[in-house]
């Protein structure tokens, strides 16, 4: 008897395991396409444009960001650099991001910018070799100064993934550009 | 047509690099060893090498990239202790750059013997070629409790459980002296690029630097007629050179030929760790 039913469940069984399937694969599918084939914009802390410091008012990426000449990161600027340029800016000041600006000026913290163009810890990229060679910041984060938001843009660097960099290397003949030991020690 | 397999036949042929761009050599001067272990704790501090405790020690699985090695001379009393410090010799026919199925250990224009971590599957077939014992195997995920973890070097990977690793020649620092030069369109000078072992050493026996430069530091060490390397038969052509203790030889031992001159460098090079000198240390 058993047997008998057994053999009457085989078909809901069958299509359990369809179906279990197919949520796995689909959820699968729904993270990877998520992580990796994505643009990605997080929310930062303060709402910082860079369309009106980089775009209009035609900062230099530099001035800012201005250990990329000279070493490995490029670095986020600190409060202090913010608030020096903004203690003179009257007209900005009521403005409720300037305004959260200067709460962590008073209480002598750091923001917490959520990093957006990141690679894995086993990934040495260097800012300085890059700008010494003369390529252009817009080439591997894109047109930042038209994003009030900043997005890593999976058009334009393909999630900085490996093939991508090698690519890069092998066209411009880098020295040494295809060995490991450059990026991986 | 060249298919992968031509590829890899020729990649795995002795000296695919016939010329170095650098040719990065390490002497080290036995004479002048103290057996301090400055070196072992500068590697263990530079290359984020995790503590692995007393009960993994015990089982062999110590992370230790440099190592000491102690050999006793004649019987007690009149005993006396030689030290050889032992790492990754890089050497240019590696053993186990031959093992590697995947290329995660592969020799580079530099005469570096490279272990890329994220290409590694920790199949371990390195470590049993290695005939210097120098390669570590990750067993486990290791963690700094807080705050040492603030004192990891962030221009070194920390490894995680199934990666193999070994010593670098500390190619960051390496990496660094060279994009100094290129900021000025020159090569390495002497003395610039320094591993961690180098820099401590407080007798200077430890000794860096390129090979292909006849007037570096290390090259008139290579002149030295002391200088010999460990295992030298094995053809695995090492880039650590040694330059031999030349003491007076101890009382009554008149007669070893450990000290002569006249000693091929084979006899006086000392032989490998094993149970029975482990015994004899003990």
């Amino acid at each position: 008897m058993s047997i008998g039913v057994f053999e009457a469940a085989r078909p809901v069984i069958k299509g359990l395991i369809i179906a279990v399937l197919a949520i796995v694969g689909a959820y699968i599918g729904h993270w990877a396409h998520g992580a990796m084939l994505n643009d990605y914009t997080p929310v930062q802390p303060i709402e910082f444009s860079h369309e009106v410091h980089a775009g209009e008012n035609e900062i230099p990426c530099e001035y800012c960001h201005s250990w990329a000449g000279r070493s490995a990161t490029a670095g986020v600027p600190s409060v202090e650099t913010c608030v020096g340029c903004h203690k003179g800016l009257t007209e900005v000041r009521d403005t409720p991001d300037v305004v959260k600006l200067f709460d962590y000026w008073e209480r002598g913290e750091g923001i917490p910018w959520v990093k957006v163009h990141d690679t894995p810890d086993f990934v040495h990229f260097r800012h300085k070799p890059h700008i010494r060679g003369g390529v252009e910041c817009q080439t591997c984060h894109g047109p930042v100064e038209e994003m009030v938001r900043v997005t890593r843009r999976v058009d334009l660097n393909e999630n900085l993934r490996m093939p991508w960099c090698i690519d890069c290397h092998t066209e411009e003949d880098v020295a040494n550009g295809r060995d490991c030991l450059t990026c991986h020690y | 047509m060249s298919t992968i397999r031509d590829k890899l036949r020729e990649y795995r042929t002795a000296g695919y690099y016939t010329e170095f761009e650098y040719h990065w050599t390490m002497a080290v001067d036995l004479d002048r060893c103290t057996g301090c272990e400055a070196c072992v704790v500068a590697c263990q501090a530079e290359n984020n090498l995790p503590i692995v405790g007393e009960k993994r020690m015990r089982q062999g699985r110590e992370m230790k990239w440099l190592r000491i090695e102690r050999y006793w001379d004649g019987d007690y009393p009149d005993a006396r202790l030689n030290f050889i410090p032992m790492l990754c010799q890089h050497c240019d026919e590696a053993p186990c750059e031959i093992a590697c199925p995947v290329f995660a250990t592969y020799h580079n224009q530099d005469g570096l013997n490279a272990q890329v971590y994220n290409r590694c599957i920790g199949t371990r077939t390195c470590a049993v070629y290695c005939p210097y014992e120098v390669r570590f195997f990750n067993w486990f995920t290791y963690t700094w409790d807080e705050p040492l973890e603030q004192q990891l070097n962030p221009d070194v990977t920390v490894r995680e459980k199934g990666v193999m690793e070994k010593c670098t020649f500390c190619v960051q620092r390496i990496n660094r002296a060279k994009d100094l030069a290129r900021d000025e369109d020159r090569r390495v000078a002497d003395g610039e690029a320094q591993p961690a072992c180098a820099q401590a050493c407080p007798t200077d026996a430890i000794v860096f630097g390129d090979r292909n430069d006849p007037d570096s530091a290390v090259s008139r060490k290579l002149e030295d007629p002391r200088a010999y390397k460990v295992l030298e038969e094995l053809n695995t052509h090492p880039s650590v050179v040694y330059l031999k203790n030349a003491r007076e030889p101890l009382a009554g031992h008149e007669d070893d030929d450990h000290h002569g001159e006249e000693s091929d460098s084979h006899a006086a090079s000392p032989v490998m760790w094993s149970e029975e000198s482990s015994e004899a240390v003990a």
